[in-house]
């Protein structure tokens, strides 16, 4: 069942971190673009507004698959003088805490999703809706939530605990 | 005493602090009131201009101050008191602000908040380095950095290319060459030392100006005693819009007359007849956007012939 | 309990959470979201958490993180990062040391071209790290150089910390850009005669390279041609006026890309890689400095900074006195809190203090922008340690915290030195925009 569950949690990551990577390239077009626009009078329109939008994209596109890599920095000084179940217990509040910040986020920029519908909030000059990039950011957020409560229940059920930092 | 936040994003020495919070303070705290303004400046309470009304509504402070022109979607109405020609060249930026506001015709652009303040800046001018406008000519194919949309339609009138970039990077943009002019209110040369780069500046042509706004939080105004409303209320609106638009006016002033005796500095004046030219690629726009944006009342109201 | 002391417990709780291995971001959610409920709402704080969130992920600013980043990696895995070290080898390499010195001379190059620190060691780890390991230098020297030698970027114009700095204080940002020049130079220069001593004095650090011939030296040189032509035509664009510091990394990437195409060396497997690569390592980045936006209402609305502006108002001591000890909080708060944050809570207490002393604002600049700088790589929350952490995740915290430890003892001789010698900070806007 847990199983079954990480490979969904797994494909979901690899979708985010595609659109996340996607994003990024994006980012490079477009700034180039409107550079070499600008050069001869015809900047992109709204560049900065895509930019900053797509941002939000790759920032929290990653966020799941950086979660999964063990990216998150933790301070690992005193990690040698302790005893395997305080580091086991660390691991799982790790994971706990986590979801409970991802779904926190995900909750909050809903809330501030439905604020910005109100006020009809947009990008200034060619007006891509706030809401969108809220949403975004928050399904986001909820994936790595999810993969995060899933390593809680694993460690919990048992399992071993995470290999070591990945290796580049 | 009771507390009010106040959450702004300048540094406590900007004409903000003379020209609003201290007469709002002084309100605040006079006859039975208590009330106290606890100031957080300088973006303490959240960073960044963009959020500012958003916090006000969650409540992250109960006041807070802002510009229009950073989420214009949502003020498009507000928006139409900066086009240009709106304000006479005698008129009273807030003045029109609260007529509109009293015929009901804005509430609809600040829900959950009750404004305490709306007036709008001094005139936006040139700024420029190594260059001197004089007619619009001059401003043909130039590259200049403004901060929204209406602006970017004016820039474009006058047959410019708008730039969009964030405020803290104007100084080493125009320095660099990146670009040719700003179009701002002369207060900004002060806030952003443009006066370090730039080296000439021209005043007169109608180009608009920015808005401002100071809004509390609804709930909260709601929940004060009678004497701390009462005390809010002797302030609220015109008097303190009317104070605001003089500080921002003073601090302008003084500004130009700096700029004015700086040596190696041109302050190009435009008379009337100067101007003229330039105004007449730019003030028709003013009735496009409001007809864009429904708001042909608004602008009719405004403009005092409502 | 009294604000005040909710802010302390609070610091006390992120000291704790973080000896327990919590992620720092985590940690810094975790404070600050329960001490804006705390101090303020409940409401104020999920506001704070969705603002924050959105803003810092979608600031016109940062999106130098991620395109630096894909710069670094793109260098890194078309093998441009790896012939700039053949060169730098073939040209230093017998100096023990040599490498890391080249590296922190690299940052100083690359801060004349980043307003930002986090830019700076991001871009420069990428290229410089798997390099200096490939030569055998222990991953101590090589990390805490590139911790160190990151911060530079807001020391060195163009930067953004003394753009923050001009406008919270109203002073002339053409001058604090030229009053940080010889500064940085020296600091610069402190550090790699840092890295000298300890190779010096531990010579197992860094081996020494073989002695090159001069053929050698010109076809080390020739094969870094690629990526030094991309520096400077980076740079020169900059200067030049053809596009701004933020879309220069956005330019850097893209020449780094076509370099890889035209040379072959980038297909778009590749490409691909590098691009993952990146958005996870921005996640990382930008995760922190989300968190770390949380702390900064959460000590705002703590009062802590006004009690000791106004503990060190009160006190009749002479303006050096009150000088080191405004220095000395900046040391403390810069153990917790990310520069930026930090400068623009603490500035409206500050700053009145200083300007009341005589104290020159200029020079008072300089020191606090070099105060931020050690912060970035003091425990427990050192925004340049853990980006270097992002970019070698096997290299452990603590021997990369203790790698920077000679780079801050220089640091603070540095500091010192500004002290004793104003001038050094204020000759050169002095003598160039004139005095007053
Ligand atoms: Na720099
Ligand atoms: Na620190």
């Amino acid at each position: 069942m847990l199983a079954r569950l990480d490979r969904w949690a797994a494909g979901l990551t690899s979708l985010a971190a595609l659109l996340g990577t996607l994003g990024l390239l994006t980012e490079v077009v477009i700034i180039l673009v409107d550079v070499v626009g600008r050069y001869f009078g015809a900047p992109l329109r709204g560049a900065q507004d895509i930019t900053t939008m797509t941002m939000v994209i790759v920032v929290f596109g990653g966020m799941s698959l950086c979660d999964r890599l063990g990216g998150h920095i933790a301070v690992d000084l005193f990690e040698p003088a302790m005893p395997a179940w305080l580091r086991r217990a660390g691991d799982i509040a790790t994971a706990l805490l986590g979801a409970v910040i991802f779904f926190g986020i995900a909750w909050t920029v809903m809330e501030s999703a439905a604020l910005s519908r109100m006020l009809n909030l947009s990008t200034n000059i060619i007006q891509l809706p706030k809401a969108w990039f809220q949403t975004v950011l928050a399904v986001f957020s909820v994936i790595t939530g999810l993969g995060m409560t899933l390593r809680a229940l694993s460690l919990l059920a048992g399992s071993p605990r995470p290999a070591e930092p990945r290796s580049e | 005493a009771e507390d009010i936040s106040f959450a702004h994003f300048v540094p406590p020495q900007h004409t903000l602090t003379s020209a609003v919070i201290e007469p709002l303070a002084e309100a605040a705290g006079s006859g039975e009131s208590e009330l106290e303004i606890k100031v957080y400046p300088g973006g303490e309470l959240g960073a960044g201009p963009l959020e500012q009304y958003v916090r006000a509504v969650q409540g992250v402070a109960d006041v807070v101050w802002g510009l229009p022109g950073y989420t214009s979607s949502q003020f498009s109405k507000t928006m139409i008191s900066e086009l240009p020609g709106v304000r006479g060249p005698d008129g009273h930026g807030y003045e029109l602000l609260w007529d509109a506001w009293d015929a009901g015709l804005l509430e609809r652009e600040f829900p959950a908040t009750v404004p305490l303040a709306l007036w709008l800046a001094e005139p936006n001018v040139f700024i420029t380095k190594d260059r001197e406008i004089r007619t619009p000519e001059d401003v043909e194919g130039l590259k200049i950095r403004v901060s929204g949309s209406a602006a970017a339609r004016v820039i474009e009138s006058l047959g410019a290319t708008p730039v969009q970039m964030p405020a803290t990077e104007m100084y080493n943009a125009l320095q660099t060459g990146l670009i040719d002019a700003i179009v701002t209110g002369s207060s900004a040369i002060g806030d952003f030392k443009l006066d370090e780069v730039a080296n000439s500046y021209t005043l007169g042509p109608s180009m608009g100006q920015i808005s401002f706004y100071v809004v509390m939080n609804k709930a909260r105004y709601d929940a004060l005693g009678e004497a701390e409303k009462a005390a809010l209320d002797s302030v609220r609106g015109r008097t303190l819009s009317q104070s605001a638009e003089e500080g921002w006016f003073a601090r302008a002033d003084q500004i130009i007359e700096g700029l004015k005796s700086k040596e190696g500095t041109t302050v190009i004046e435009l008379s009337a007849e100067e101007a003229a030219p330039f105004n007449a690629l730019t003030e028709p726009l003013t009735d496009a956007i409001a007809e864009e944006v429904d708001g042909a009342d608004v602008l009719a109201i405004m403009r005092g012939d409502g | 309990m009294t604000d005040m002391s909710i802010g302390l417990t609070g610091l006390a709780v992120l000291l704790v959470l973080l000896t327990l291995r919590i992620p720092v971001a985590f940690a810094m959610f975790a404070v600050g979201f329960t001490g804006i409920a705390l101090l303020r709402s409940f409401d104020a704080a999920t506001g704070l958490l969705a603002s924050e969130s959105f803003t810092l992920a979608s600031s016109s600013e940062l999106i130098v993180v991620p395109l630096f980043i894909l710069m670094g990696n793109v260098a890194t895995s078309t093998g441009m990062s790896r012939r700039l070290y053949d060169a730098a080898y073939a040209l230093i390499g017998q100096i023990r040391g040599g490498l890391a010195s080249a590296t922190v001379i690299g940052c100083g190059g690359f801060a004349a071209l980043s307003g930002s620190s986090v830019a700076s060691a991001l871009t420069m780890g990428k290229v410089s790290l798997g390099e200096m390991e490939r030569f055998g230098y222990d991953s101590r020297l090589s990390a805490g150089s590139v911790a160190a030698g990151g911060t530079l970027g807001i020391l060195i114009p163009p930067s953004t910390g003394f753009v923050i700095y001009a406008i919270l204080a109203q002073e002339s940002i053409g001058r604090l850009f030229l009053a940080g020049v010889l500064p940085g130079l020296l600091l610069l220069s402190m550090f790699v005669l840092t890295i000298t001593l300890l190779c010096w004095a531990l010579p197992a650090l860094a081996p020494a390279g073989p002695r090159t011939s001069a053929a050698q030296k010109l076809r080390a040189l020739g094969g870094a041609a690629p990526i030094m032509t991309v520096i400077v035509l980076t740079i020169g664009g900059i200067y030049g006026g053809l596009f701004s510091p933020v879309e220069a990394a956005a330019v850097g990437a893209g020449l780094v890309i076509l370099f890889g195409i035209l040379s072959r060396t980038l297909t778009l497997a590749i490409l691909w890689q590098a691009s993952r690569d990146s958005v996870v390592t921005t996640a990382t980045v930008m995760l922190i400095l989300i968190s770390a936006h949380m702390m900064n209402p959460f000590l705002a609305l703590s009062h802590i900074p006004q009690a000791i502006g106004a503990f060190l108002g009160g006190m009749d001591l002479p303006p050096m006195a009150v000088l080191g000890l405004i220095l000395l909080c900046y040391l403390v708060l810069g153990c917790f809190l990310e520069g930026f944050a930090m400068l623009v809570l603490s500035m409206p207490i500050f700053f009145p203090v200083i300007v009341s002393l005589g104290i020159d604002p200029i020079w008072f600049g300089v020191l606090v922008v070099l105060t931020l700088e050690m912060g970035l790589i003091s425990p427990p929350v050192g925004v340049n340690v853990f980006i270097v952490k992002s970019i070698a995740p096997k290299v452990p915290l603590g021997q990369i915290f203790i790698g920077v430890i000679p780079f801050w003892i220089a640091m603070l001789l540095t500091l010192g030195l500004l002290i004793a010698f104003p001038s050094i900070s204020l000759f050169l806007p002095d003598t160039m925009i004139g005095t007053g």
